[in-house]
C-alpha cells in the first residue's frame, strides 16, 4: 500500500564536496520527469535503516529535469548518513513539500536576499531562479554571512555573482583569518552598506534562529514595510504533511503554512522569531 | 437515528456469538488494578462503568508504535514495501468521552493529506459506545468540557434502562451488527429514558468540577492568556513526563524511526506516539529547542485542546475524559483548572 509516507526512491548522481561540514548531492529521480518544485520548499530524505530529515532543495526550479541539488550539513543521524552516501547510492524522497516561493508574486519586483550559514541553502534555489530570469526582476542584493571563511558555501557560483550587471553582492564573516580580506562582522553589518528602495524591494531572510530578530530590525529601521519581508523558517519535522506536530508553532504548521512566511502573517504568532 | 430497545440478555448473547464466531471484540476489562480496551473471550469480562480505562481506545486506530513501510536491501539497493493488515473489530463499551475523541481523530486524520495508517483501521472498526450514567472518577470533567454527549459519533450506542438496553442505530453498519434484534421503544421506555439522562445530567453536574468560563469562550481566553503567569507557575512544577500525552484520547503527535534487523538485510520505519510535553520534541539536531521551557510546553498543549484545535473544528480537542488529570504527577495539567484560573486572574 502506498501511502503519504512511502518514499519514492533516488539515486545519488553526484557528490560535490562545499566544506568540511557541508556536502552538495545531485539527486534523480527514478520514476517521475521532475520534482516540480518551487524554491523555499523541501523534501523528506530517506537514507534507509537510518531514518528520514526534511532538507531544503537547493537549485533552482527545473521542469525539464529530474534533478535537483541538496545541500547537507552533517548535524545528526540521517544527514551523517547521506554524507557517507557515494554516487549511485539509493536514497528516498518525499515531496517536494511546503508553501515555497510564489514566483509570481516577486516578478517585477527588487529582491533582497539575505542569507546566514546554512539558510543560503533554501535561499540558493531562489537566487538561481532570478538569475536565470534576470529580465523578469528589478535590482538584486544578495548579502550572505557566515561564521569562519572556511564555511563559505558554493564559493565559485558566490565568485560569479560578484562581477553580475544589476547585482550587488555583499558577504562578511564573523571572524576572519589571515587570508580574509573582506567584510568582518554579524550579517545585521552588511545591511548599511546597500541602498535599496523600500518601496519596491521585497527582503527574504533565510538563517539560523537568532538572526531573524536582528535583521527584521534593521530592515525596518531602514522603513522597508512588514509586508515586504519574507522569512523561512526551521523546525523539527517528522512526516511533512502536517501531521506529527513536531513543527508546529502556535496554530500553524510550517511544513503546510511555511516554511515561507510574510512577515505580516506572524506577527502575531509569538513562537515564530 | 433509529432507537430500539433491546434485553440485556439478548444483546449479550449476540455479543457471545459474535466472539464464538471469531470476530474480534475489544472491550473495557479488568487488567491488574486497572482496566483497559482488550480483546474478549466473554461479555462476562466487560467492566461496563467506571474505573475508565488509563489508556483511550484510540490505540486500536493509531496504536503506539506501528509500522509504516518496510524495506529489503536487495542487489539493486533498497526496494520499500509496505502491506497493512487491516483486521474487522469491534470496539465495545466506549463511553462518550473516547467517542468525541474517535471523532476528532477522523477529522484530524482525513484532513487534507489522507492518513491510511489511521483511516484503514478506522473503516473496519464498529463503534459499540455505552453511556455513563455516573461520573467515572472525580478527575472526569466530560460534562463540563461537551464530551458526556456522543452527538450520534458511534455505530451503536447503549443507555442502560436495568433490564433493557435502550440501543441507538446511527449506522447501517451497526444496523448490521445487531442483526434485526430489538423492538420499538415503547412509551414507558421512552419516560424512562428521559428520567435516566435527566438523573443523570444532575449527578455529573453536582459531582463534576464547575467550569467558570463558557465552553465556547476557551479559544478566546486561551489567546488572551499568552502571558499569563499560570504557565510558569505551572510548568515550574512539572515533570515533563508526558504522561497527560499517552493518556489522551486527542493527543496524536508522533514520533519516527527507523528499525534494521540484525541482519541488515532489512529494516522497518515505525511511528509511535510522541509527546509536546516531553523535552526534545521542539529540538532540531542542530540543538536547537524551539520549545525548551515546561511552561511553554503546558501551554502549547493546553492551547492544542483548548485553543489551535477547537478554533479550527468548533469543538473542545479536551474531552474532558480526565485521564490526564489523574496521570499527572504534579496535577497541574488539568485543562478545567488551567481555564479556571485564566479566568479567575483575568477578572481580578
Amino acid at each position: 500500500m502506498k501511502t503519504i509516507y512511502t518514499p519514492e526512491m533516488a539515486n545519488v548522481n553526484k557528490v560535490i564536496p562545499q566544506t568540511e561540514k557541508e556536502t552538495l548531492f545531485e539527486i534523480e529521480l527514478s520514476e517521475r520527469k521532475t520534482l516540480g518544485h518551487k524554491p523555499g520548499q523541501f523534501v523528506q530524505v530517506s537514507v534507509f535503516g537510518v531514518g528520514e530529515a526534511p532538507i531544503s532543495v537547493s537549485s533552482a526550479p527545473a521542469p525539464d529535469r529530474a534533478t535537483f541539488e541538496l545541500c547537507v550539513r552533517r548535524v545528526g543521524n540521517v544527514t551523517g548518513a547521506l554524507l557517507d552516501s557515494k554516487p549511485g547510492d539509493k536514497i528516498g524522497i518525499r515531496g517536494p513539500f511546503g508553501n515555497g516561493f510564489d514566483l509570481n508574486y516577486f516578478k517585477g519586483k527588487d529582491m533582497l536576499f539575505i542569507a546566514a550559514g546554512l539558510g543560503l541553502v533554501p535561499l540558493r534555489s531562489f537566487i538561481q531562479e532570478v538569475l536565470g530570469h534576470r529580465a523578469g526582476y528589478g535590482r538584486v542584493y544578495i548579502l550572505y554571512g557566515c561564521k569562519n571563511p572556511q564555511e563559505l558555501l558554493f564559493k565559485q557560483e558566490l565568485e560569479s555573482w560578484e562581477g553580475m550587471e544589476g547585482i550587488q553582492y555583499l558577504n562578511t564573516v564573523d571572524i576572519a583569518d589571515d587570508k580574509w580580506m573582506g567584510n568582518v562582522g554579524v550579517i545585521t553589518t552588511l545591511i548599511p552598506k546597500i541602498d535599496f528602495d523600500p518601496g519596491k524591494t521585497q527582503a527574504v531572510i533565510v538563517g539560523p534562529p537568532i538572526m531573524y530578530r536582528f535583521v527584521i530590525k534593521e530592515l525596518i529601521a531602514r522603513r522597508l514595510p512588514e509586508k515586504n519581508i519574507w522569512v523561512s523558517l526551521e523546525r523539527k519535522m517528522k512526516c511533512g504533511v502536517g501531521k506529527c506536530g513536531h513543527c508546529q508553532m502556535n496554530q500553524l504548521y510550517v511544513c503546510q503554512d511555511g516554511p515561507v512566511f510574510n512577515l505580516s502573517k506572524i506577527r502575531n504568532i509569538p513562537e515564530a522569531v | 437515528m433509529k432507537n430500539l430497545i433491546i434485553s440485556k440478555s439478548e444483546l449479550l448473547k449476540l455479543l457471545d456469538e459474535l466472539i464464538q464466531k471469531g470476530n474480534e471484540v475489544i472491550a473495557p476489562v479488568k487488567q491488574g488494578n486497572f482496566t483497559n480496551f482488550c480483546p474478549i473471550r466473554s461479555p462476562k469480562e466487560i467492566i461496563w462503568g467506571p474505573p475508565q480505562t488509563v489508556i483511550p481506545p484510540k490505540q486500536y486506530l493509531y496504536p503506539q508504535s506501528e509500522e509504516l513501510l518496510a524495506y529489503e536491501f536487495g542487489a539493486s539497493g533498497p526496494q520499500v514495501r509496505g502491506e497493512n493488515v487491516v483486521k474487522e473489530r469491534i470496539l465495545f463499551g466506549i463511553h462518550p468521552c473516547d467517542l468525541n475523541g474517535i471523532q476528532q481523530m477522523d477529522w484530524v486524520w482525513s484532513e487534507k493529506n489522507l492518513d491510511e495508517n489511521y483511516l484503514e483501521k478506522r473503516r473496519a472498526v464498529t463503534l459499540v459506545g455505552v453511556d455513563c450514567l455516573v461520573p467515572c472518577s472525580l478527575d472526569s470533567i466530560c460534562s463540563r468540557m461537551g464530551g458526556l454527549d456522543p452527538k450520534g459519533r458511534f455505530d451503536l450506542f447503549l443507555t442502560d434502562l436495568g433490564k433493557d438496553f435502550l440501543v441507538e442505530v446511527a449506522t447501517e453498519k451497526g444496523e448490521k451488527l445487531i442483526k434485526g434484534l430489538g423492538k420499538a421503544v415503547a412509551a414507558a421506555s421512552k419516560q424512562k429514558l428521559t428520567k435516566v439522562r435527566k438523573e443523570r445530567n444532575l449527578v455529573f453536574n453536582k459531582k463534576q468540577k464547575k467550569l467558570l468560563p463558557k465552553l465556547k469562550d476557551l479559544p478566546k481566553l486561551m489567546k488572551a492568556s499568552q502571558n499569563h503567569p499560570l504557565w510558569e507557575e505551572h510548568g515550574e512544577k512539572c515533570y515533563a513526563c508526558g504522561s497527560c500525552n499517552m493518556v489522551c484520547p486527542t493527543c496524536y503527535c508522533f514520533d519516527v524511526q527507523d528499525y534494521m534487523h540484525v541482519s541488515l538485510a532489512r529494516g522497518v520505519r515505525n511511528r509511535f506516539w510522541d509527546g509536546c510535553m516531553l523535552e526534545d520534541f521542539a529540538k532540531v539536531a542542530s540543538g536547537e529547542n524551539f520549545r525548551e521551557d515546561r511552561s511553554e510546553r503546558l501551554r502549547h498543549r493546553t492551547y492544542r485542546k483548548l485553543n489551535y484545535l477547537f478554533d479550527k473544528w468548533g469543538e473542545s480537542f479536551c474531552t474532558g475524559c480526565g485521564r490526564c488529570i489523574k496521570a499527572c504527577l504534579t496535577k497541574i495539567v488539568s485543562p478545567l483548572e488551567i481555564a479556571n484560573e485564566a479566568y479567575e486572574k483575568k477578572r481580578k
